[in-house]
């Protein structure tokens, strides 16, 4: 039998335009330069420990729509295996029966492909439950691919099958309807993010983006820590309603966040030449959810001497003064681990199956939009332009035909 | 690209609405108090009566201003005798009720007269641009006279010295609604001072054509009429009070006798009952009723009616 | 001879007229009926300004003659208004450059040696070394600023403030410490509009935050009615306050300017001119002007104005005793621009031009056009408010929300911090004032840059308090919606727009004024 995926496939023309183009003409990349077709595949075997699983949603997050448009970094070129299908956010169903799981159980998928899935020994970081820190992932019976999703050989949400490993596999409550579900993978991410943020109490947190991550993270940050102002740079009308739901105590726009800082920090305001201006002092912690080079600096520039700025989108190359100059502590956040070290010792998917089940979630959930997978060209342009739309989330319904 | 021309457009004709290109300025009726009195400007003439300016007027006037004038309207000129055995200058003296009857008179006279006319126009009207006045002064062979003052000012008297017969307009102002209004004693005073005679003038048709207010005649070319009367001389030792309605009752006979007969007008003159031209003291709109009927010339006009 | 004001009524006959509206004007046919205030024609000037000059030194209102007061070992302090006055600045020679060299000269001649000039720029930002060149001319900077003798007054230098005392009602009084300690304080000033001068030149102008916060303040304001009339402004009953006490420690010799109404000069004639007196010339350039300022680039917009500079004549100055000498400015003041207007209407129309006393070589940012329509425009009255109470208010400036980062660097923050939490401008005093008139960064900024205090955007909020508490609707025409929406106002893209949203308000026929300043004028309601 045969099943429709979409595969991102090699292709350096493609590549380049998009790495020209992309960034100019955001558009653009949905019509003709994206390395993406929809294909027939054959249906994926299944080894022992794993299942197959038929997807019901998969969303559309922000490094696929990098990867797609040739902004990602090469770096990630040795982590991945052409060609893929995408979608690390899934909520599926079982096909086949697994361990424990019967066939038919909805369930969630932690994307990454660790040493258990591999069928390698466990690495150190594996052995620690730290699995987001796994070294093995180019290893083992799998062709090399950081997560489900950018494997070739496990195929990815944005397929109609695709198959994953017991380790991976979180069930979901049957009350908890799709459209929820399907943020528990970004959620756990903001959840990770939130927890290698450290804010101390009362500390005065800037997330800069209310995209998915911004406003998920504003919500773990809320309900995880003790943190006290959470200040949220939001660009459109829609997110900042959101952001205040998820808890954010003041939501400003791009144009004013440094400003905010400044003012609400007592911070002094100065100006390089030829540069924009950025603050002596700060907020204590700031955490970049877009990924793009002005968030970076934006967040490099209002944090104080000695604070934190955690990553949670792919980095975009930015000028790194201010961590060396202000001695900040620049740290990463990649998806999520089986055991949060910084947290109460479960994992992050698991708090995040709680905090799904919260008001901010349903209303993220509500705005979400959903394509089949012969329309992915409307739904990759959907995401591109999603803030503008009143969107947080695109998803493919690979069942549906319409 | 196209909406800034479109807004230039707007604007200029926002411009040319507000403030009356091409018309009269308004003044805002509250604001008429507090408009400075403008001293009267003399704007010098006598260039516009020596050779080249005539030369100028003659091509003005017999290739510009009579084909148009003729285009425009139909005319009617009656008693042109009463020039013979005149040899100026004359002071012709008319009723007013258009910009019509400048054109109207200039154009019925005999050419070597017209040649020799100048007209009296008012400072502040026809004299208050440059390019107003020197179109006035060439084209009509305009004199400016102060018409505010009262007093004349020097002017037309030298004119009349330098053997240039006048057109004076003794209400010195356009009527509104057609019929006669009061005359001034300007007139009659340079006839007496200067001792020339007074040819009346009646005019009839040029208010319905173009009354005031307006700037260009009526469609369908409507007819005018001018008649002209015997000269009047002053007496010996008569004074300008008691020439003045003399002249007023010759234009009144005239404008009798064109709505009526030439002998039935001289009857009623003969016992006073010329009907007084400044109309009968009826409603404004009758009056002007009365005025703005059409002029019936039928060719079949005599002296003695059937 | 110059003609007085009047009010005209809009006729059949009126011709469009001339509204301002930012770096920009327009032509509007108002409705017929319309009264429109016209300020009286330029009175006219004295025709030699230094005698005039020699002769009030010479022969002060109640005060001995300047030379008699100057002696060597002294401590002389010239203070002068700074460029917010007056407005658009002044061509060269500025009168205050005049005055200040007829007091040095005497000055040289009485051999007095320690003198320093102060500009009384209270919490105003500091002037730039040109503009102060601009004020005082070349000779006097020359001669005092390299040795640093002519500064700005810094309201934060608190080593060189003094609290001089309370007065009765327990307002503090705190001016600069160089100008409380002199000898002789002389201060020129420029009365362009009824507000300035009198005790509003040493007791404010010389003063810190600590001593104006007890009348620039939204409760005083709205009690002042109006603060262009000092027998009826509370902040000027304070002002009066501090003023005399300060009397009795200090010698202040008080030298009071009036100017006439010339404030536009070729080629741009003809926006003081009425406009059915419009030549044709006139006209042409007005419309030249009009689609040369709708094609020009933003920069050289502002610059086509901002590079105005105005030919005023002087029309009176009077030297000596404060109160003396400023009871005979304001009567000079209201020849020149005192309109008599019978009875309040329901409607009050103005056009905000370019310029205020804050926005000199800078942006006029939305709060500085409310303040200078609902503050200053609209306080442009003697007797009632030219509109009823519960009326509305229509104005017209575009409200670009553009700041000027270098001289209104909190009016942003207000704008974007306060605004959307409150227009109340009790609730803002309340709320906020104390956080922005103590940020060390907009002290910082005031200090050493050319920033206003962080405070001041509170005072253009209160200073519109009056007319916000009179009014019902404020109307902006032509106005950047979202802009007039934080203001706590609406926008209507043309007066009869702007008419039908106030329907509401005041009926669908209100009875409307237009005041068609500038040139400057007051309203004498009747």
């Amino acid at each position: 039998m045969t099943v429709l995926a979409l595969e991102m496939y090699r292709s350096l023309p493609r590549h380049v335009a998009g790495r020209v183009l992309g960034s100019r003409l955001p558009g653009s990349f949905s019509g003709f330069v994206a390395p993406l077709r929809l294909v027939t595949r054959d249906e994926p075997d299944v080894r022992p420990g794993w299942a197959r699983l038929r997807t019901r949603l998969s969303g559309i997050c922000g490094s696929d729509l990098g990867a797609l448009s040739g902004q990602t970094s090469l770096y990630f070129s040795a982590l991945v295996s052409m060609p893929f299908v995408p979608g690390h956010e899934v909520v599926a169903e079982l096909l086949d029966d697994c361990a424990d799981l019967s066939a038919g159980t909805r369930v969630v998928v932690d994307p990454v492909l660790t040493c258990t899935a591999r069928d390698v020994e466990p690495c150190p970081a594996c052995l620690a439950g730290r699995t987001n820190h796994c070294e093995r992932i180019t290893v083992g019976h799998l062709r090399p691919g950081l997560q489900t999703g950018y494997c070739a050989d496990t195929g990815g949400g944005w397929g109609q099958r695709f198959r994953a490993h017991r380790s991976q596999l979180h069930p979901v409550p049957d009350d908890l309807p799709d459209e929820q579900a399907v943020l528990i993978e970004p959620t756990a991410c903001a959840v990770h993010t939130a927890l290698r943020a450290q804010a101390a109490p009362n500390a005065r947190v800037l997330v800069s983006g209310a995209g998915s991550v911004g406003l998920l993270t504003t919500l773990a940050l809320r309900s995880l820590t003790t943190a006290g102002e959470i200040t949220v740079v939001a660009k459109y009308a829609h997110q900042r309603e959101l952001a205040l739901l998820c808890g954010a105590s003041e939501v400003v726009t791009p144009a004013e966040v440094l400003r905010r800082v400044r003012r609400a920090t007592g911070a002094f305001q100065v100006r390089p030449e030829f540069g924009a201006p950025y603050l002596l002092g700060g907020v204590d912690v700031a955490i970049d959810a877009v990924g793009s080079r002005a968030s970076l600096e934006t967040a490099l520039h209002a944090t104080r001497a000695g604070g934190r700025v955690v990553l949670a989108g792919m980095p975009a190359p930015a000028d790194l003064s201010a961590a060396w100059f202000r001695e900040l502590e620049v740290v990463g956040a990649y998806a999520s681990a089986q055991r949060e070290e910084h947290g109460d010792g479960r994992g992050a998917f698991e708090i995040a199956g709680e905090l799904a089940r919260t008001d901010a979630v349903r209303g993220l959930a509500h705005s979400m939009a959903r394509y089949p997978l012969y329309r992915w060209r409307e739904a990759l342009d959907h995401a591109t332009g999603a803030g503008a739309l009143g969107t947080v989330k695109v998803a493919f319904d690979p069942g549906s035909t319409r | 690209m196209r909406a800034v021309l479109k807004e230039t457009v707007r604007d200029v004709r926002q411009v040319a609405r507000g403030w009356r290109w091409g018309r009269r300025p308004l003044v805002p009726r509250s604001a008429e108090q507090f408009i400075a009195a403008s001293s009267p400007t003399v704007f010098p003439t006598a260039w516009s009566r020596r050779r080249p300016a005539r030369v100028a007027r003659e091509a003005a006037q017999k290739g510009g201003l009579e084909p148009l004038f003729r285009s425009q309207v139909r005319t009617q000129v009656d008693g042109l005798d009463v020039l013979t055995g005149l040899t100026g200058p004359v002071i012709f003296v008319a009723n007013h009720s258009s910009h019509l009857d400048t054109p109207l008179i200039l154009l019925s006279l005999p050419d070597s007269w017209r040649r020799r006319t100048a007209v009296a126009a008012a400072a502040d009207y026809f004299f208050d641009k440059w390019w107003r006045a020197v179109g006035s002064a060439i084209v009509f062979n305009a004199f400016p006279i102060d018409r505010r003052g009262g007093a004349m000012a020097a002017t037309p008297g030298e004119v009349l010295d330098e053997g240039w017969s006048l057109v004076i307009y003794p209400e010195g102002t356009r009527t509104h609604d057609g019929w006669t209004g009061r005359f001034q004693t300007g007139a009659a005073y340079l006839a007496v001072q200067h001792q020339v005679p007074v040819v009346p003038i009646g005019l009839r048709g040029t208010f319905a054509a173009m009354p005031r207010g307006q700037n260009w005649p009526g469609r369908g070319r409507r007819q005018l009429t001018i008649r002209y009367g015997a000269p009047l001389y002053p007496g010996p030792g008569e004074s300008a009070r008691a020439f003045a309605p003399r002249v007023r009752a010759a234009v009144g006979a005239l404008l009798d006798e064109e709505r009526s007969t030439w002998w039935e007008a001289r009857r009623r003159a003969a016992s006073g009952s010329t009907p007084d031209p400044a109309g009968p003291p009826v409603a404004s709109w009758r009056r002007v009723w009365a005025q703005t009927a059409p002029v019936e010339v039928d060719g079949r006009r005599r002296a003695w009616q059937d | 001879m110059s003609r007085p004001g009047f009010v005209l009524e809009v006729d059949d006959r009126t011709p469009p007229l001339l509204v301002h509206e930012g770096e920009g004007f327009r032509l509007e046919q108002f409705p017929l009926g319309t009264r429109v205030v016209y300020p009286p024609e330029s009175m006219p000037a004295v025709p030699d300004v230094d005698a005039t000059i020699r002769n009030a030194l010479l022969h002060p209102v109640d005060a001995d003659p300047l030379p008699s007061q100057l002696r060597p070992g002294m401590r002389l302090t010239i203070a002068f208004d700074d460029l917010s006055l007056p407005l658009p600045p002044m061509r060269a020679p500025d009168i205050r450059q005049r005055i200040i060299e007829a007091v040095l000269t005497l000055a040289a001649d009485a051999g007095v040696d320690d003198v320093q000039l102060i500009a009384a720029n209270a919490l105003h930002r500091r002037m730039t070394d040109a503009e102060l060149r601009h004020i005082v001319g070349e000779r006097v900077f020359r001669s005092f600023h390299p040795q640093g003798l002519l500064y700005n007054h810094d309201a934060e230098d608190h080593d060189n403030l003094l609290h001089v005392g309370l007065t009765d009602k327990g307002e503090d009084v705190e001016i600069n410490r160089r100008a409380a300690e002199s000898d002789l304080l002389v201060y020129v000033n420029i009365n362009l509009v009824a507000m300035d001068g009198g005790h509003k030149s040493v007791p404010i102008g010389l003063a810190s935050y600590k001593s104006l916060r007890h009348h620039h303040n939204a409760r005083t304001m709205v009690a002042s009615h109006s603060f262009m009339d000092h027998n009826r402004s509370h902040l000027h009953h304070s002002a009066w306050r501090m003023g005399r006490l300060l009397a009795e420690h200090l010698n202040v010799f008080q030298i009071e300017t009036t100017l006439n109404n010339d404030v536009f000069g070729a080629p741009y004639g003809f926006l003081q001119r009425r406009e059915w007196e419009w030549s044709l010339r006139d006209q042409a350039s007005v419309l030249a002007v009009r689609r040369g300022l709708a094609v020009a680039p933003a920069r050289l917009r502002h610059r086509m104005f901002h590079d105005l500079r105005s030919v005023y004549g002087v029309t009176g100055i009077n030297a000596g005793e404060v109160e003396a000498v400023h009871e005979r400015t304001i009567a000079t003041v209201h020849r020149q621009q005192l309109v008599e207007v019978d009875g309040q209407s329901d409607v009050l129309v103005m056009g905000i031009p370019f310029l205020g006393p804050y926005n000199v070589n800078s942006t006029m940012n939305p709060i500085l056009a409310t303040c200078m329509g609902l503050g200053y425009y609209f306080n442009s009255y003697r007797g009632r408010p030219v509109v009823r109470q519960g009326g509305a208010v229509i104005l017209y400036h575009p409200l670009a929300p553009q700041f000027n980062q270098l001289h209104h660097p909190s009016y942003v923050d207000f704008y974007e911090e306060i605004l959307p939490e409150s227009t109340d401008p009790v609730v803002i005093e309340e709320k906020y004032e104390r956080q922005f008139a103590t940020d060390p960064w907009y002290i910082h900024l005031y200090r050493t840059s050319h920033a206003y205090h962080g405070v001041h955007p509170f005072y253009m909020w209160y200073w519109a308090a009056h007319a916000m508490d009179h009014v019902r609707d404020v109307i902006w025409v032509g106005a950047d919606r979202r802009a007039a929406q934080r203001l706590g106002f609406r926008a209507a893209s043309t007066l009869s727009d702007a008419l039908e949203m106030a329907s509401a308000t005041v009926g669908p026929s209100p009875s409307i004024t237009y005041l068609h300043n500038p040139p400057h004028l007051i309203a004498d309601v009747r």
